[in-house]
């Protein structure tokens, strides 16, 4: 990859970041939603494999912890929509109801349903990055092994 | 109260899947937790038998505007059965010594998607919770990590992605056609709709538990399947996956599609006949024990769909009755492939019992269900084919035990006691609901009213 | 306008059907992926009508779009992501277990008595006639 592919793609990932919180936040008033902005997080992070190299960008930070940010989305998922259960009501119950009044930060509403988006956010990307990163880790294994196999045989020909 | 075991499932999954399964106290958390979700499954069906089916509607909204979870006869007994069946493989593998760190958390999920599937009222939910099955069951068949494991498991899942594409499919057919996916509301719209395009929607349906259930045109995935994966994992695969195929055609076909299921009966019964003598035509000339087990479990499917065929409440009520002592019965046959010794084969033989239908064991009351449909439609066809079905399962059965346990060449060390003992349970206790069928019997009395009563 | 969707499914269904009887793994995987995007086509033409965006506070007296099936493509679109992710994954795996991505690669169908031994019990095959007992 040049030097100018290398550079612009470790520019545009904390934009890209930037772009799938917003189409998060901006769901509630128009297009967006918790599992486009996983999926557009994970392209900026596929970039950077495929830009950088699998070595270099496994080094990003957010890489490592991938798998165990999926598994906690999952539970604060699992968690909005189970606690209405403990106060009787059904599943899935937000809280404020529909027509009530709602708090709000800005122009963003503070709702049950949002700490819901977020979790599948964060189940998306931790998934998808925990995948990306799995088949790298495991492509560049068979290369070295192959490489490893291939100077084995160079050897024992060579010895002969 | 409904979601009580899904809520068990489900949190219990998600902690397992932090914690490494290949521990002994990790295996015996989740042995704890599956132990929880099917006692919690057991209080809620006696309360169903005993005051009618539960329902609550997800988040608080009217009946037939959200998603509505239903408790009635016909989904609790299924769960029952098939949580049952995930505590005794689950049980089982901690025993025999887990060796890959997400097979507890992986048995959780897959109990998860069943319960949810068996608890749902809503077509597109159930759509849903069968994908989460599925993915859970892709990724258990692939537990051993071998070759032909990993080669049964990319057959499965190219298979049955297919197939849930179909049911997906038909799901969007029915919404445009009736304007809801309520289940009940279906039920009451689907029975006056027009006649051809519901027809197309039935077969695509029909084609997709069918591939399930793994039945004679569509069972091709399931031999090596079947054969090539764990025995723990067979076991699930054919006696809690493909509960999700008789269920299926039970509710969608039974209930929703009633009219449909009424008019193509013929050509019902003619799959069903030719899947009985395939599975056991086949079944007596295989290499292999999991072959044999899984050609048998083409055969039993075959039964199943006989019995839908038919129809009426006795047709409907034998389904019930096979379809749930077909999953105990092959339950018990696949977990005694991996172990050796004598008890084993003592365990063997009385799955192979009740498989061929011989009284004391539980398969006798199925096989007598099966005999009383085929005198209700005063066919003797049907009743030879039953009859050539179950001396052919007869033969092949005790092929197996002589070759597999009775005249060994080399026998080897017998297995590990607490295995040998758990798989001895299973059997006794086959014969113990032989000896006493009355619950299991009343269940499927009930569920068959449910599905048989509505209007 | 339905007939063109009508075609484009059609066009979709026929294209991943037809690689997905393919030998190469990598062309199942997207005849797959085609039949699930299908999938996801047909939800939307089924149903779906066109008007204003079903988001409060509605418009009076226009049309409004339906949200369930906007919904059911979403969840579909879901479920098809992560169910190819997990194929992909499979199909790696046998790539590497098999050493090519040919879907014809089989195990061999006769085993030396090592390789027979060394498959689990369940996996063995039977003996093929049972012992004779010997006469005295």
């Amino acid at each position: 990859m040049t030097t100018m592919t290398r550079a612009i793609a470790k520019m545009l990932l904390l934009p890209i970041f930037i772009v799938s919180v917003a189409i998060l936040v901006k769901g509630y008033t128009s297009v967006g939603d918790g599992f486009g902005a996983g999926i557009i997080a994970t392209l900026g992070v596929l970039l950077q494999y495929t830009a950088l190299g699998s070595a270099e960008a496994h080094k990003l930070p957010l890489v490592a912890v991938a798998p165990r940010l999926g598994l906690i989305g999952l539970i604060i998922a699992l968690s909005v929509a189970f606690t209405p259960l403990l106060r009787g009501q059904p599943i899935m119950t937000h809280f404020p109801p529909p027509g009530a009044s709602v708090l709000h930060f800005g122009t963003i509403e503070i709702l049950t349903a949002v700490a819901f988006d977020i979790g599948v956010f964060l189940l998306v990307f931790g998934f998808a990055v925990g995948t990306i990163d799995l088949i790298a880790l495991a492509h560049d294994e068979r290369i070295a092994q192959q490489g490893a196999d291939s100077l084995e045989q160079q050897i024992k020909d060579e010895d002969r | 109260m409904i979601l009580t075991p899904l809520l068990i499932a489900w949190v219990m999954a998600v902690i397992l899947a932090l914690l490494d399964g290949r521990r002994i106290w990790v295996g015996w958390l989740a042995i704890g937790a599956m132990a929880g979700v099917f006692l919690t499954t057991l209080r809620l069906t006696i309360r169903v038998i005993e005051h009618g089916s539960l329902e609550i509607v997800a988040g608080g909204w009217p009946l037939g505007l959200g998603i509505t979870l239903r408790a009635d006869a016909l989904g609790t007994v299924f769960a029952l059965v098939s949580s049952g069946v995930l505590l005794v493989a689950l049980i089982y593998e901690v025993l025999a010594g887990v060796h890959e760190r997400a097979m507890p958390a992986l048995t959780l999920f897959l109990a998860t998607g069943l319960t949810g599937l068996f608890f749902t009222g809503d077509a597109f939910n159930f759509y849903v919770f069968f994908e989460i099955t599925m993915t859970a069951s892709f990724v258990l068949t692939t537990y051993g990590q071998r070759e032909r494991e990993m080669r049964a498991a990319l057959i499965f899942m190219v298979v049955n992605l297919l197939g849930s594409s179909l049911f997906l499919s038909a799901i969007a057919s029915l919404y445009h056609l009736t304007g809801t996916l309520d289940m009940r509301a279906l039920t009451a719209i689907a029975g006056s709709l027009e006649q051809n395009s519901v027809t197309f929607t039935s077969i695509l349906i029909f084609v997709a538990f069918c591939i399930k259930l793994g039945l004679f045109p569509f069972h091709f995935w399931l031999p090596p399947v079947y054969r090539d994966s764990w025995p723990a994992v067979a076991a699930i695969l054919s006696g809690a996956v493909a509960n999700v195929g008789s269920y299926g055609l039970l509710r969608f076909g039974g209930m929703i599609l009633e009219r449909e299921l009424q008019l193509n009966g013929g050509a019902l019964i003619a799959l069903g006949a030719a899947s009985i003598l395939y599975g056991a035509v086949q079944a007596v000339s295989v290499r292999t024990v999991g072959e044999a087990l899984a050609y048998s479990a083409i055969g039993q499917a075959g039964y199943i769909l006989l019995a839908l065929g038919i129809g009426g409440p006795v047709g409907i009520g034998a389904a019930i009755l096979f379809a749930l002592i077909n999953s105990i019965n092959k339950t018990l046959l696949f977990l005694t492939t991996g172990l050796n010794g004598w008890l084993v084969g003592a365990a063997f033989a009385i799955g192979a019992f009740s498989v061929a239908g011989v009284p004391p064991s539980l398969g006798f009351f199925g096989k007598v269900a099966l005999f009383q449909i085929g005198i209700t439609a005063q066919n003797t066809l049907l009743l030879v084919i039953i009859f050539l079905g179950s001396a052919l399962s007869f033969i092949y059965m005790f092929q197996i035990y002589q070759r597999a346990h009775w005249a060994v060449d080399h026998p080897e060390q017998p297995s590990r006691r607490p295995s040998r003992l758990l798989v001895l349970g299973v059997g006794i206790l086959i014969i113990a609901l032989g000896l006493w069928p009355e619950p299991l019997l009343l269940l499927s009395q009930r569920a068959t009213d449910l599905v048989i009563g509505t209007p | 306008m339905n007939v063109l969707l009508a075609l484009a499914v059609a066009v979709l269904f026929g294209s991943g059907t037809f690689l997905m009887l393919k030998h190469d793994l990598i062309r199942v995987a997207a005849g797959v992926l085609m039949i699930s995007n299908a999938t996801t086509l047909f939800i939307m033409t089924v149903s779906l009508h066109r008007g204003r965006a079903p988001i409060y506070p509605l418009p009076e007296d226009q049309p409004i779009s339906d949200p369930v099936v906007q919904s059911l493509a979403l969840t579909a679109i879901v479920i098809g992501f992560g169910l190819t992710a997990l194929l992909l994954v499979i199909i790696f795996r046998v790539y590497g277990l098999y050493g090519t991505l040919s879907g014809t690669a089989h195990p061999k169908q006769e085993e030396s008595p090592e390789e027979i031994a060394a498959l689990a019990r369940h996996q063995r095959p039977l003996q093929r006639s049972p012992r004779r007992v010997d006469a005295p």
